[in-house]
């Protein structure tokens, strides 16, 4: 029946906040799906679990950090579950003006990118899109440091492997299996 | 360099996604307000879940002399609400402040006043049964034992001035008085602590004053506007009534938003029996709003949801079970059906009906406009 005063500020407080942030919760979900539905799915769910766990996003520090480990966290889960490999993976191509040039290196690199380990994607997508340096990328994937650097390199080798020699590989090229340079200045290099 | 590239590819990803896409708030709530009354009903059980539930208004007073007015003399309390009457109404309230919701169930009868149905400033009047409040030692403290609540007791911290000459007493930030022969309220002021307003003693002081003037105001087994329910359910087993309703005001009448069916025979169940009864029905209807959608669980392995799309009686209805052994739950939901938003759940392991079936061949959906809904839920 009625829920009481404190569910209902509770409701207000969740409602607020969320209804903030859907919009870049939904951006990151979408980098991490690279599918709409999924990304909906994800982020849904990601909603669930911060309503159960209100009172730990409140206080938490950085509620917003709290939030998006949530949503990272789901999605490894999600993909772990044998539900994504069901599905494509290769997502829509994007119509939006696009920042990188070569639309052929974009449709190579999404596909790259999506047939990588939840795991690994997701270390991507904290280093390079949420720009999180390593230590902060281990806090939200619940990790060691030195995980993440592994993980980030074995993925950028991996991305450098599906890519082949040519424009916008990188140093790598097939048979590559280790990064040679910091990927970021918050974090250490490959591993 | 890869990494500039990737840079690029997640912006690209991200600024060509809608912000909002297909996602639904207000779900996310109902589906988190479910999976949390499911923990509780996993980890405490029924009965435990009951004690759990007890306020113990902790305040550094001893006792109090009874001086606060008599014991209520004249008519006695009822010994059970019924959950089609909301016995309650508010006399008056606070400038800018209104009824917000409400609620009743065999053994309280509650109302919710507030500036707007979110605001974390409001003043909640329950009215509990005959019976249900007993005010223990020299007015130390009222401590009142609900069926499905488990229990509030206040520890009384000063004398109230008598409302309606009846006595009344402060517990910390409730006002309790005795509303008839046998039958105890509380108002609970809004919360010191989440207002700043109402830190100062002045503040403070005013807020008691409205509390007092709200509580003589109370009107108690007094008309009304209609309760009335959006949808109609028929031909249901003879001894299956309304067990308790939550309402909204709306257009002039009380909505019915939330209820919940019983069967005479409460059964603490999964949530205490605070909302729905264990195996029976719990009804949330609302007006449709555009945007709304129901979720479906994707059928993933290992995971203890699965959903159903069907279309039933021409409306899309989602269907979802969850298997948690004896907190197992069935869903229906269904965003857009003529013109209501429907979600019926069922706890329990042992449901009582198929919700395909009541929504097929129970359920009359009497649509959004106030004029069409009845006061009879139960044809």
């Amino acid at each position: 029946m009625g829920r009481p005063v404190v569910s209902r500020a509770r409701d207000a407080e969740y409602t607020e906040y969320v209804a903030a942030r859907l919009s870049s919760l939904r951006r990151l979900a979408a980098v991490l799906c690279a599918d709409g539905q999924r990304a909906d799915d994800l982020v849904q769910a990601t909603l669930v679990t911060l309503y159960v766990r209100w009172g730990r996003v409140r206080a938490a520090a950085h509620p917003d950090a709290y939030a998006r480990a949530v949503l990272v966290r789901e999605s490894i889960h999600e993909r772990r579950s044998g539900w994504a490999r069901r599905v494509s993976l290769g997502g829509k191509v994007i119509d939006s003006p696009a920042v990188v040039v070569d639309q052929d290196v974009v449709l190579d690199l999404r596909a790259a990118v999506a047939a990588l380990p939840a795991r690994q994607r997701a270390t991507l997508v904290l280093r390079f899109y949420c720009d999180l340096n390593v230590d902060q990328a281990a806090e939200v994937l619940g990790c060691s440091a030195g995980t993440v650097k592994s993980q980030t390199a074995r993925a950028l080798a991996a991305v450098r492997r599906a890519l082949g020699p040519g424009p916008g590989s990188g140093s790598g090229g097939p048979g590559a299996v280790a990064v040679e340079h910091p990927v970021s200045p918050g974090g250490g290099g490959g591993g | 360099m890869v990494e500039s590239e990737l840079r690029a590819l997640f912006a690209q990803i991200a600024g060509g996604e809608p912000a909002g896409g297909g996602v639904d708030v207000a779900l996310a709530r109902r589906r988190g307000r479910a999976r949390l009354r499911w923990r509780r009903a996993v980890v405490a059980g029924g009965s435990v879940l009951a004690a759990a539930a007890v306020v113990a208004v902790a305040v550094l007073v001893g006792p109090v002399r009874p001086a606060a007015g008599p014991p209520a003399a004249g008519p006695a309390a009822p010994r059970q609400f019924s959950p089609l009457n909301p016995y309650l109404s508010f006399g008056w309230l606070p400038a800018g402040n209104s009824l917000v919701a409400g609620g009743v169930r065999p053994e309280v009868a509650y109302l919710i006043g507030g500036r707007s149905a979110l605001s974390p400033l409001t003043w909640n009047l329950v009215a509990y049964a005959a019976g249900q409040c007993h005010l223990i030692g020299p007015a130390r403290e009222l401590k009142c034992s609900t069926l499905a609540l488990g229990g509030l007791t206040v520890r009384i911290t000063g004398r109230a001035p008598a409302v309606r000459g009846h006595r009344a007493f402060w517990a910390g930030p409730f006002l309790v008085w005795q509303y008839a022969h046998g039958g105890w309220a509380e108002l609970s002021l809004p919360l010191a602590n989440a207002s700043p307003k109402l830190t100062s003693a002045a503040k403070r002081e005013a807020a008691r004053r409205d509390a007092v003037k709200i509580a003589d105001h109370v009107r108690y087994g007094a008309a009304t506007p209609p309760l009335v329910f959006p949808v109609q359910l028929t031909h249901l087993p003879s001894r299956w009534r309304v067990s308790s309703v939550y309402y909204l005001p709306d257009a002039g009448v009380l909505r019915a938003s939330r209820f919940a069916l019983g069967t005479g025979n409460p059964n603490l169940g999964a949530d205490g029996g605070l909302e729905y009864q264990t195996n029976l029905p719990y009804f949330q209807i609302d007006p449709a709003s555009p945007k709304g959608s129901c979720y479906r669980y994707p059928n993933r392995k290992n995971f203890s949801e699965k959903s159903a799309v069907e279309i039933i009686n021409g409306y899309l209805v989602v269907l979802t079970h969850r298997f948690l052994g004896a907190a197992s739950a069935y869903d229906l939901c269904s965003a857009h059906a003529g013109g209501l938003a429907l979600y019926i759940s069922q706890h329990g392991a042992h449901p009582q009906i198929n919700l395909a079936s009541l929504f097929r061949d129970h359920l009359r959906l009497l649509g959004a406009n106030p004029a069409n809904w009845t006061r009879k839920p139960i044809g």
